[in-house]
C-alpha cells in the first residue's frame, strides 16, 4: 500500500501516538515503572524432580522481576550489582534454610541482561562461610549464571555510622553498601525470636558484631533497614520454613509453596512474607517497627500487588 | 687418577629437597574442602613411620592397618642402613640445611668429627620408650621427627606465616598505594585472595602454646651449633630404631687401605660421625648414607659396596655398642618415667578435667594416650581451627594432644574430617551420621552470666545456631522481674541433655566472648561410660515421684 498522510492523519496518528504513550504512565494497570509489588504463584502440577523445581523458581522470578517494569528499572548500564541472598547456613536447598539457587541465578542474569557492569554475590553466613555457599547451591548457581562470588572477609568490615535508633555504629561490609544497586532476596523462614525471618532481617549479613541484636530485633533492624535504603527486595517462598527457625535442618519444617514476591515496599514484603508463614504482620515486631517508623506499609493490600499465576 | 664427580651427593640433595617440599605440599594440602573427605595419603609421612607403628602396636595392641606401610621402611633400611634419615625425613634436611646455613656463618666446619659414646643416648631413649610403650604409654612418639616438625610447622610456623600474609596485604588493601597508574593492590589482593580462598584453613588461624612448641623446635635446630644434626645423632627415637634396624645393611661402606693415608677428611663432611677412626671404625647404625665421605675422599679410598649376605664379615662394620647395663638402666628409667605419668589423679582415670574435650571418634582416654602422637594433622584439617593442642588440660602424657577449644571455635555439624585424617585412629574415621550419635560434651548456662538470666533481656544467640534439627538448647518464655517492679516476657534458653552433643557452637557465637554465658564440659561424652552424670530421660506422660 502505497499512502502520503495528508496533514490532518499525521496530526491525528501522533495525537493518539503521545496518548498512548502517556497512558501507561497515568494509570496503574499499565504502568510497570509504578509497580510496588508483584506476586507470583505457580498452580500447575507439583516439581517432581529439582529439575522442574529449578524451572518453576526461574519462571517465577523472571515474572516477578517483569511485573515491576523488568530489571532495567532497578539496573543501569554499567551498574555494579550486589545481590544479598540468605546464604546463612551450612544446608542444603531442600530444607529452607537458605534463599533457592535458582532464584539467585535468574537475578544474576536479569541484572547482567540490564547491562550490569559488574554482579556480584555473597553474605556474612552464621555457618562457615565455604561450607554454606557450597552446600546451599548458590556459589556454583551464581558462579554458572556469570557472578562474582564473593566471601566477606572479616578484617574489611569498617565501623559505620549509621545513626539508627539503637544502632549508633556498626561494622558493616564496604564493598556492598559502594555497590550501585544492592538486591535484598531472602528466603522467608521462621525464626526463634523475631518470629519470622524475611527482607528486614536478611540485612544482618552486611555486618559484624550482629550478636547484640537479638536484644532488641525491631529496632535495631529498623536502624540497618534504614541505613541499607532498600531498592528491589524479592521474597522467595518457594520453600519456607515453619519451625526451628532459621537453621532447620528437618525437612518435615519445610513447606513448598511455589510463591514469590518483589516490591520495592520492604515492609509490605515482609507483611506478605509474615502472611505465608501463617502469622499475623502484627505478630511479627519488625514489621510494626517498620511500619511505625515510615520504612513501608504493613498493609500490602494497599498497594495493590500485581499477581500472577503460572501454570 | 680420576676424581669422583660429587654428583652423588647432588642426587641425595635434590631427593631430600623434593622430599621435604613433598612433607610442606601434604601440610597446605591437609585443609577441610567442603562436601569431601580428605583423602589417606594426606598422612603418607606418619603411614611411612616404624616407630609409631611399633610403639601403637605395643601400647594399644592393635594395628592402624595403613601404617604397616611403614614396613617398607623397615626393608629399606635393612637393605641400604639409614638412608631414610640422611635422604627423607624431612626434619633430617632441615637440619641439614640448618648445618649448612651454620657452615657459612661458623666457618669452622672443617674439624673431624668422630663417633661420640654419648650417640648412643638416643637408644637408651628408645629402650625406655619401648618399656613405656609395653605399658600402655606412648608418649615418646611426641618426639618422633615427623610428628615434631608437622606439629611446628602447622601450629607455628604456619599460622606465623598467614598473620604477615594477612596483615600485609590488608595495609596495602586499606592504603592502595599507587606507583604512577600501577596499583599494588591489583597484584596482592588476587595473591591474597588465593591463598584465603585455597590455601589457609580459616581467617586468623592460631594455636594455643606455639610458644612451646617453637622454643623446642628453634632448640633441637640452634644444637646444630654444638655438633651438626646434633638432634638426628643424639636423641633422635626413630634415627635410633632405624640404627638398630641397620646394623649390619647390605650396603656398606668398604675402605681400601692401600689407597687410605688416614687423613681423616672424609670425617669432616659426615653428617652421622659414623666412624668412629679416619678412614676406619664405620658404625652403619650411624651412617646417614650422606655419601660425603666417599666424594670426599681425595684419592678415592672410600666407597659403598653392595654385600647382599649380612652376615659375612666383609666389608667390616662396627656394632652399635650398647651395654647390658646402658639397656637395663633404660628400662628402669622408662618404668620410672612412665609411672610419673600415670600416677597422677587424671592417669589413674579418677578425675575428667571439664575442658578436655576430645574431638568426636576420640577413643577413651587411655586408648587415646595409647595411640595419639600429637601430631597435629586434625589440628590443621579442623574447619573452625577449634581443634588445640593441649598444654595442661591431658597432663603431661596428654601434652600437645588436641583438645577442642569452644571459644576459638566450635565442632562443625557435617564435619568428620579430624577422624580421617588421623595416622593411628586415636580418632576414630567416622560417617556424619555416626558423628551424630556422638556426644563429645554437653552444654550448660552460666546463669550468673547469661544475658536473659542476668539482665533480663532477649537474647538466644545459641539457640539460633545449634545445629541439631530438634534443638538441643530450647526456649521458655518468661515473666521476669526489672527495676522497680517492671516485668517483661522473655525467652529463657534451657539445653536438652538428651540432645545435645557438645559442639560448643553455643559457646562459640554467645555475645559474651570474654567469658561465655553457656561453657560445654565433658560431661556425658559418650566415650567414657564412667563418665555419664546422668540418666536418659523416661518417656512418660506421668510425673516422676521425685
Amino acid at each position: 500500500m502505497h499512502a502520503k498522510s495528508t496533514r490532518r492523519e499525521f496530526l491525528w496518528h501522533s495525537a493518539v501516538a503521545t496518548g498512548g504513550l502517556l497512558l501507561p504512565a497515568q494509570s496503574s494497570w499499565a504502568a510497570p515503572s509504578e509497580t510496588k509489588m508483584a506476586i507470583t504463584k505457580w498452580a500447575g502440577p507439583a516439581p517432581q524432580s529439582p529439575a522442574e523445581f529449578a524451572k518453576i523458581a526461574t519462571q517465577l522470578t523472571e515474572q516477578a522481576v517483569a511485573a515491576l517494569g523488568g530489571m532495567s528499572r532497578f539496573v543501569k548500564r554499567g551498574d555494579v550489582v550486589w545481590i544479598k541472598p540468605n546464604i546463612g547456613w551450612d544446608r542444603t536447598p531442600e530444607l529452607g534454610a537458605n534463599t533457592n539457587p535458582d532464584v539467585v541465578a535468574t537475578l544474576v542474569r536479569l541484572c547482567l541482561d540490564a547491562g550490569a557492569k559488574v554482579v556480584k554475590v555473597g553474605d556474612n553466613p552464621c555457618d562457615l562461610a565455604q561450607k554454606a555457599y557450597a552446600s546451599s547451591g548458590i556459589a556454583d548457581a551464581a558462579r554458572k549464571a556469570g557472578a562474582q562470588v564473593i566471601f566477606l572477609d572479616r578484617d574489611r568490615f569498617r565501623e559505620m555510622d549509621i545513626k539508627g535508633e539503637r544502632v549508633k555504629s556498626i561494622p558493616v561490609y564496604p564493598e556492598i553498601v559502594e555497590s550501585d544497586v544492592v538486591i535484598n532476596v531472602p528466603i522467608a523462614k521462621h525464626h526463634v525470636l523475631a518470629t519470622a525471618t524475611l527482607c528486614m532481617k536478611n540485612y544482618m549479613g552486611v555486618i559484624e558484631n550482629r550478636r547484640v541484636f537479638h536484644q532488641d530485633i525491631p529496632t535495631c533492624l529498623a536502624d540497618i533497614t534504614r541505613f541499607m535504603r532498600p531498592t528491589l527486595c524479592l521474597l522467595d517462598c518457594t520453600r519456607v520454613m515453619l519451625a526451628h527457625g532459621p537453621k532447620g535442618g528437618n525437612i518435615q519444617d519445610v513447606a513448598v509453596r511455589l510463591t514469590l514476591a518483589a516490591g520495592t515496599d520492604i515492609v509490605a514484603l515482609d507483611a506478605f512474607g509474615a502472611e505465608m508463614l501463617g502469622r499475623k504482620p502484627t505478630d511479627i515486631g519488625s514489621i510494626v517497627k517498620g511500619h511505625q517508623v515510615g520504612l513501608g506499609t504493613m498493609d500490602y493490600r494497599s498497594l495493590q500487588p500485581k499477581e500472577i499465576t503460572l501454570s | 687418577m680420576k676424581r669422583r664427580l660429587p654428583f652423588r651427593r647432588w642426587i641425595r640433595r635434590v631427593m631430600q629437597i623434593v622430599f621435604l617440599l613433598a612433607f610442606i605440599g601434604l601440610i597446605f594440602a591437609t585443609r577441610p574442602v567442603p562436601g569431601e573427605t580428605p583423602s589417606w595419603w594426606l598422612k603418607a609421612y606418619f603411614l611411612a613411620d616404624p616407630l609409631i607403628l611399633l610403639l601403637t602396636v605395643l601400647a594399644a595392641h592393635a594395628v592402624p592397618l595403613l601404617a604397616l606401610f611403614s614396613l617398607v621402611t623397615v626393608v629399606l633400611t635393612v637393605i641400604l642402613g639409614r638412608v631414610f634419615c640422611g635422604w627423607i625425613c624431612p626434619l633430617g634436611t632441615v637440619h641439614a640445611m640448618t648445618g649448612w646455613a651454620l657452615d657459612k656463618v661458623q666457618k669452622p666446619a672443617k674439624r673431624r668429627d668422630t663417633f661420640s659414646p654419648w650417640q648412643k643416648a638416643k637408644y637408651y631413649i628408645l629402650g625406655g620408650a619401648l618399656v613405656m610403650a609395653l605399658l600402655g604409654g606412648h608418649w615418646i612418639t611426641i618426639f618422633d621427627p615427623l610428628v615434631l616438625l608437622y606439629r611446628t610447622a602447622t601450629t607455628s610456623i604456619l599460622p606465623a606465616a598467614q598473620w604477615g600474609i594477612e596483615t600485609g596485604a590488608n595495609a596495602v588493601y586499606q592504603t592502595d598505594p599507587r606507583l604512577g597508574r600501577f596499583k599494588l593492590t591489583s597484584v596482592t589482593e588476587p595473591a591474597y585472595q588465593y591463598l584465603r580462598n585455597h590455601v589457609f584453613v580459616l581467617p586468623k588461624q592460631a594455636f594455643l602454646g606455639t610458644g612451646l612448641i617453637l622454643a623446642f623446635f628453634i632448640a633441637i635446630l640452634a644444637a646444630n651449633a654444638y655438633r651438626r644434626r646434633f638432634w638426628c645423632r643424639y636423641l633422635c627415637p626413630l634415627g635410633a630404631l632405624l640404627g638398630l634396624l641397620a646394623k649390619r645393611p647390605m650396603l656398606r661402606r668398604a675402605v681400601a687401605s692401600e689407597s687410605c693415608n688416614e687423613c681423616g677428611l672424609c670425617t669432616t663432611a659426615c653428617h652421622g660421625a659414623s666412624a668412629s677412626g679416619f678412614g676406619s671404625g664405620w658404625k652403619p647404625s650411624e651412617c646417614f648414607v650422606c655419601l660425603n665421605c666417599s666424594t670426599t675422599c681425595p684419592r678415592d679410598a672410600c666407597e659403598f659396596t653392595f654385600q647382599p649376605a649380612i652376615w659375612r664379615k666383609e666389608p667390616a662394620v662396627q656394632p652399635v655398642g650398647l651395654t647390658r647395663r646402658g639397656v637395663l638402666w633404660a628400662a628402669v628409667g622408662g618404668l620410672a618415667g612412665f609411672a610419673f605419668l600415670r600416677t597422677t589423679p587424671q592417669g589413674r582415670g579418677s578425675v575428667y578435667h571439664p575442658r578436655l574435650i576430645r574431638p568426636p571418634g576420640s577413643r577413651p582416654e587411655p586408648d587415646f594416650l595409647a595411640r595419639c602422637t600429637a601430631c597435629g594433622m586434625c589440628m590443621k584439617v579442623c574447619p573452625t581451627g577449634g581443634l588445640q593442642p593441649a598444654i595442661t588440660e591431658a597432663g603431661l602424657e596428654g601434652l600437645f594432644t588436641p583438645h577442642l577449644v569452644p571459644i576459638i571455635g566450635y565442632c562443625d555439624y557435617t564435619c568428620t574430617a579430624c577422624g580421617h585424617v588421623c595416622p593411628t585412629e586415636a580418632i576414630r574415621p567416622l560417617t556424619e551420621e555416626e558423628k551424630h550419635q556422638i556426644k563429645i560434651g554437653l552444654a550448660a548456662f552460666d546463669v550468673t552470666r547469661c544475658i536473659p538470666y542476668v539482665y533480663g533481656r532477649n537474647c538466644v544467640v545459641c539457640e539460633e545456631h545449634c545445629p541439631i534439627p530438634e534443638k538441643a538448647i530450647y526456649c521458655v518464655e518468661t515473666e521476669v522481674e526489672l527495676r522497680e517492679g517492671k516485668k517483661r516476657l522473655i525467652k529463657l534458653p534451657k539445653v536438652d541433655p538428651e540432645k545435645c552433643i557438645g559442639c560448643g557452637v553455643c559457646e562459640y557465637v554467645c555475645p559474651l566472648d570474654d567469658a561465655p554465658g553457656i561453657r560445654v564440659i565433658t560431661t556425658n561424652e559418650t566415650r567414657h561410660e564412667r563418665h555419664q552424670a546422668l540418666l536418659p530421660e523416661v518417656e512418660s506422660e506421668e510425673e516422676l515421684p521425685y
